[in-house]
Formats: structure tokens, C-alpha cells, sequence
């Protein structure tokens, strides 16, 4: 599996409208874009085609909606947001490949970045437990004694 | 043929090791068998994405996940090959101490009317709806003996569905401000509540610590080894005796029998030395072997083993081997915590229960045992605890969940299931394991009684949060579905007349004198409680029944 320079960017914008930051670190900061990546390299090989297919669909969901200057990167979040709730809604502009409809790639995303937001940080995608940290979670492991 | 040992023992899970206990202090020589490695703390990773309360991506426990898959029926009759981390598999810890390693813990005695349910409803249409062939009396001893060994918390005065005789070691669980609400709700319902039995140590047990409340319980080892099962009492009491051996990553093949169709041995597959990626085929002799697998290996055992004499598989005299496969529908209400109450993210979690709708619903077989839940892993509440309206993306799912997190609250209750005679486990046609063997194949599906009843509690769980004062409420629909999972049983269900099911009413196989199961598969019917206890009830008494034979 490679990424084109494109994809890694659309990727990057993506996670970004999935997880936003705001008071606190959203998916970008928390390095999900890490997980998602070392994912796609490791359990899920298999759907790394696909979703990775995806990822130029969106840049050209973007050109059909907004012109041949723009990426989804260089839209304005609104701009995002709209797009990707038409894709949510199963309502592309541009054929996607049958094996690969909008929707159900979308949602995969979706999934992908929570699961690397709010897993265990050695996942990768939950850096320095900032999702955990704005939730009030810890699993507060340590023992006065070690189990053997 | 070696013959070093009185007993094998196929299977280091909670009823093994307890069995391995009782019979090596008495005095038998035992080979334990495990499929799986003894696991430290260390070994068991703390992975939110793999464990076994979620299991996306792989789990905590099993070895060589990719060597050992079953295949599933699904309802349109299509088989699927799984792995053990899909749901489909139904899978079980495989590793000693079995899935007491990363169990919840909850440590019920059946209702007595829970061995007798089809003298109390009758058995429904195309149910296979039976009585066990022992009661609650039978069991009851050993009950008392499993909460005192292997060391459970509970309210004695206030657990009253099953007659006791002596208090728990340990005091209960501590209450949550979330679980008092819900005792509050409870009582504005004319509901009893009260505090329900766990197999952790509230207090320094049996020479291990006790719980620290982490947040991380159910699905991953215990941090101060206060999580108990026989892995870390009767296990140790075996091996301390030295009378027991125990070879783990050791998978049983075939129970061997002799000329006569007894069983004199079992072949198995096992390290060529302890650390060695190499398996070797073995096989030893005893004079008793005792299967304990889980109720989907077991019944696939005995199968293996079929003989000239018994072609369809041990115990499968009168074609109940592998049927009425039982776990427990598991109906749960959501809601959300009024602001003034929090959940205090304090484990095990598992703090309020009421048994007023385990027997007695009009129109209803049977019923469940109702409880609030664990405390959860954050992915699992992002995933099955938000409000159905909430936005799966963006910043008002982030928001949701920065302002729930802390207020989700559910009840849930595990389902007393009405057999099915063709929800089984057979062997597939054409998968095989690493060594060949054909795997598990599941199919059938829920007896619509089941669902019947499902709903019926899941509308009282809706009821127990609405009487308590949740904001928002909410549940989605039982469905027909082959039901095992962690709870799984029945396979080998034990009868007083061999033409009612596998074994006798002490788990020896009919027509055996002394091959034995003894686990879930024995349990006619599964009571509307987690099983666990009665699993090691059963396996004190089949090894005190050992004991006693000559």
C-alpha cells in the first residue's frame, strides 16, 4: 500500500472535520492520522485499497462541487462539513466505484478516527490521553503492589 | 502410551482448574491440559481495540488467532469462516484460568425454579425446553463452597432468590451515586434491590490484595490480581499439591477409547519443550478423563472422537451431543444520568441488581436478573451508549460526548434462553485447524420464546431508568440470533435417562464409566443469571463425586 502526497492531505483535512479541535485537541493534535495510517499498514491491509481509493473521490467530490481549483484541503470547513454530510447521506456528485459507495466509506472513516481518538494511547491515536483528558477518564491501573 | 495420571483434565478454564484442585488434594494424580498459556498481569495487554469486551481487532488471550477459526451459519444458511475476534465465533479466553481472567465477575447462584422450568411452563413448540435432572438443593453446598474458595463479595441478607445458608467471605461491591439513584428508582417501583455477588476481593482474600475500583475491569486482567477464579485459588492449591501437572498450549484431539468404547486416554498436540513453536502429537492414558473446554469445544471434542463403536461421537447416543446451544439474549436500556448525579468511573461498576423478574412474569417463560453495568472504556461508550439522535462526526459528537461521558447509565439483564434443538455446534464439512481437524460449525438460532421474553425485560429495564429519572431513554429490539458467547452451554446437557441427553446427572458421560464433561455444556438450561458460578458449583460436586468413587 502507498499514499500519494494527495491522499495523505485529504486524509489529514478529513480527520480534521471528523474530530475538530476546539477547547480541546481534536484528531490532528491527538495524532489519530497516525493511527489511521499505521492502521491501514497493519489489521485492516485489506481495506487499505479501498479507503485509500476514497480518499481520491473526495478531492474529486470537491471539483465537482467547487471548480478544478480546489482539494478538500483547500475548502473552508463549512465547505467540508457540507460535502461530507452529502456523502454521510449518500449523496455523491461523482460515480464512485461500486465496491466503494460513499456512504458506507464515510462512515468507515468516521469509525476508524474514534478509534483512534478514545482507544489507549499506545494505539497511537489518543496522544498524551488528550481525548481522555477532556472526558474525566483514566484507567487508573497502577497497584500499591504489582500483580504477578 | 504413558499412564502417569488417575485423571486428564481437557481444559484449564474456571471448571478445570477447580477440578485439578479438588482431585490432586485428594489424593489423584492429574495432567491438566490447556489449549492456551498461563498469562501474567504483563502479558495481557491493556489494548482498548483488542480485549474482551471488545474485540475489533483481535483480543487479549488468544493464542494463534489466525490457526483455529470456526465457521458460522448465518440465517440465510451461508457459511462464513471466523477468526476469534468476530462476534460470530463466540469466543471464550482461551488461556488458563479460561474467562475468569477477564470476567466481570458476576458470581450468581441460579433460581431453584431455574432447574425445573419446563414443569413450571411447559415446553413450548419446537423448544427442547427440559428440567435439569439435579435442583437447586443438589447444587447448593456447592455453591457455598465456590463463593468460600474461590472468594465472592455479596449481601447475604439481601441476595434471597436462592435459599442460603451462610454469609459471603467477602462484604459487597461499594455503591456508586449512579447505582443509589437506581436503588431509589427501584423503590419508588416497589422494586428490592441489592447489592449483587462478584468474585473479587473487596478485601485482602485468601492471600492476594483487593480491588483497587480501576476503570479498566471487565475485559482485561486484574492490576492487583483481586479478579478471582481458579487461576489464582484451586490452581495454585493443585500445583502446590504436586500431584498435578499442567501443559499448557497443549490442544487436545481426540479422546482415545478402547475395544469396548471407553475411554482409556486423550491425544493431544504439545510443545516439544516448553518454549518451542514446534507441536508434537502425544497421547496419555488415565483413568478418567474429564472434558472441560467451554460448551463449543467441548461438544467439538467429543465429536472428534467418534469411534467404530459410537460413529456419531462420544455421548451422541441419542442425537443430543452439540444441541440446544444456550448463551443469554442480553436486552439493555440506555438513558442519561440526571445532571445533579455522575457516574464515578469506579470498577468493577456492577453495584445494583433486583431478581424481581426472574420467575413470575405473566404470560412470560422465565425472565432475568436485572443490573446497571461496568464502568466503561470510552470507545465502548462512543460506540453503543450515545443517544441514537447524536451525530456520529463533528463537533456536536465530540460535545456529546465531552457532556455524557460522565452521564450514561444502563440496564441490562442476561435472558434465561428457551432451548433450541437446532441451535448447535456440529463439525464443518470442510474447514480444518493447524492440525487438520475439522473446526466448529455453528448454526441455528433463537427460539422465539427467548425473544418473547427479551422484550418483556427490556421493557422493565426501561421502566427501572424511567422510575429513576433518566433525562433520555432509550433500547433497540431483541432479535433472533444464535445466541453462545462468553455464557455459552447446553451442548452436552446431563439427564437421568441417557435418552435425554449426554451425561448423567453427575456430567459422566451415558454409557461411559469414566469419561466426564463439566462446564456450561452440561446445563439443561441456563438460568437468567451469568452461568459462572454454577459452572464451578458443578465442578466441585463432579469432583467430590470422583473423590468418592473407587
Amino acid at each position: 500500500m502507498s499514499l500519494s502526497p494527495s491522499q495523505l492531505t485529504a486524509l489529514r483535512s478529513l480527520l480534521d472535520r471528523i474530530i475538530p479541535a476546539d477547547d480541546f485537541p481534536g484528531a490532528l493534535a491527538a495524532g489519530t492520522d497516525t493511527y489511521v495510517l499505521r492502521h491501514l499498514l497493519g489489521d485492516c491491509t485489506a481495506e487499505a485499497h479501498v479507503l485509500l481509493l476514497g480518499l481520491s473521490q473526495l478531492d474529486a467530490e470537491t471539483v465537482a462541487r467547487h471548480g478544478p481549483y480546489q482539494t478538500f484541503a483547500t475548502l473552508l470547513p463549512t465547505q467540508q462539513d457540507a460535502l461530507l454530510a452529502d456523502l454521510a447521506a449518500a449523496r455523491p456528485m461523482t460515480p464512485w466505484p461500486p465496491q466503494l459507495p460513499a456512504a458506507p466509506w464515510f462512515h468507515r472513516l468516521v469509525e476508524l478516527a474514534h478509534e483512534g481518538f478514545y482507544a489507549d494511547p499506545a494505539n497511537g491515536g489518543n496522544r498524551d490521553a488528550a481525548s481522555w483528558g477532556m472526558l474525566g477518564y483514566a484507567p487508573r491501573t497502577t497497584p500499591e503492589r504489582a500483580a504477578p | 502410551m504413558t499412564s502417569d495420571h488417575d485423571v486428564i483434565i481437557v481444559g484449564a478454564g474456571l471448571a478445570g482448574g477447580i477440578l485439578a484442585g479438588v482431585l490432586a488434594e485428594g489424593g489423584r494424580r492429574v495432567l491438566l491440559l490447556e489449549r492456551g498459556r498461563a498469562l501474567a498481569y504483563s502479558d495481557i495487554p491493556s489494548d482498548h481495540l483488542r480485549n474482551h469486551r471488545l474485540t475489533l481487532y483481535g483480543d487479549n488471550t488468544t493464542p494463534d488467532p489466525a490457526g483455529h477459526p470456526r465457521v458460522f451459519i448465518d440465517g440465510a444458511g451461508v457459511p462464513h469462516t471466523v477468526l476469534p475476534h468476530d462476534a460470530r465465533y463466540q469466543l471464550n479466553a482461551f488461556t488458563v484460568g479460561g474467562g475468569a481472567r477477564v470476567w466481570g465477575m458476576q458470581a450468581w447462584r441460579f433460581h431453584p425454579d431455574d432447574f425445573r422450568m419446563a414443569t413450571r411452563y411447559g415446553v413450548p413448540d419446537g423448544s427442547s425446553l427440559a428440567d435439569w435432572p439435579i435442583g437447586y438443593a443438589d447444587l447448593a453446598p456447592f455453591y457455598e463452597r465456590a463463593e468460600h474458595e474461590i472468594g465472592v463479595a455479596g449481601d447475604h441478607a439481601g441476595t434471597t432468590h436462592a435459599p442460603r445458608a451462610r454469609d459471603f467471605p467477602l462484604p459487597p461491591v461499594p455503591r456508586s451515586p449512579s447505582a443509589e439513584w437506581l436503588a431509589r428508582g427501584a423503590d419508588r417501583l416497589g422494586w428490592r434491590t441489592f447489592t449483587p455477588p462478584l468474585a473479587v476481593n473487596t478485601r485482602p482474600y485468601l492471600g492476594r490484595g483487593a480491588c483497587i475500583q480501576c476503570a479498566q475491569c471487565i475485559g482485561f486482567a486484574c492490576p492487583t490480581d483481586a479478579k478471582n477464579g481458579s487461576h489464582n485459588t484451586l490452581l495454585p492449591r493443585a500445583l502446590a499439591s504436586r500431584r498435578c501437572t499442567l501443559v499448557t498450549r497443549a490442544h487436545a484431539s481426540r479422546i482415545l477409547t478402547d475395544g469396548f468404547g471407553q475411554a482409556i486416554g486423550v491425544e493431544y498436540f504439545a510443545p516439544t519443550t516448553t518454549d518451542s513453536a514446534t507441536l508434537e502429537r502425544r497421547t496419555a492414558r488415565a483413568r478418567t478423563i474429564i472434558v472441560s473446554s467451554g460448551a463449543i469445544e467441548s461438544a467439538r471434542l467429543l465429536l472428534l472422537s467418534a469411534s467404530p463403536l459410537q460413529p456419531h461421537g462420544l455421548g451422541n447416543h441419542s442425537d443430543h451431543l452439540g444441541r440446544h446451544v444456550q448463551g443469554h439474549a442480553y436486552p439493555i436500556a440506555y438513558g442519561l444520568l440526571p445532571p445533579d448525579v455522575e457516574s464515578s468511573l469506579l470498577g468493577p461498576g456492577v453495584s445494583v441488581a433486583t431478581t424481581q423478574f426472574n420467575h413470575g412474569n405473566p404470560g412470560i417463560i422465565g425472565g432475568a436478573m436485572l443490573a446497571n453495568d461496568f464502568v466503561k472504556l470510552p470507545l465502548i461508550f462512543w460506540r453503543q451508549s450515545l443517544p441514537p439522535d447524536t451525530p456520529r462526526w463533528g463537533l456536536a459528537n465530540k460535545r456529546a460526548m465531552r457532556d455524557l461521558f460522565r452521564r450514561g447509565i444502563d440496564v441490562r439483564g442476561p435472558v434465561q434462553e428457551i432451548p433450541s434443538p437446532d441451535s448447535r455446534v456440529t463439525l464443518d464439512p470442510a474447514v480444518r485447524d493447524t492440525f487438520g481437524l475439522p473446526v466448529a460449525r455453528l448454526s441455528g438460532t433463537t427460539h422465539p420464546e427467548t425473544v418473547r421474553t427479551a422484550e418483556f425485560i427490556r421493557a422493565r429495564a426501561e421502566e427501572w431508568l424511567r422510575a429513576s429519572g433518566a433525562e433520555r431513554l432509550w433500547s433497540w429490539p431483541a432479535e433472533k440470533k444464535f445466541s453462545a458467547g462468553q455464557h455459552q452451554a447446553g451442548t452436552c446437557r446431563m439427564s437421568a435417562d441417557p435418552r435425554d441427553g449426554v451425561t448423567d446427572p453427575f456430567g459422566r458421560v451415558h454409557g461411559h464409566d469414566r469419561l466426564f464433561v463439566c462446564d456450561g455444556s452440561l446445563h439443561v438450561t441456563n438460568g437468567g443469571f451469568n452461568p459462572a458460578l454454577t459452572i464451578m458449583a458443578l465442578a466441585f460436586r463432579t469432583a467430590e463425586h470422583l473423590l468418592a468413587s473407587p
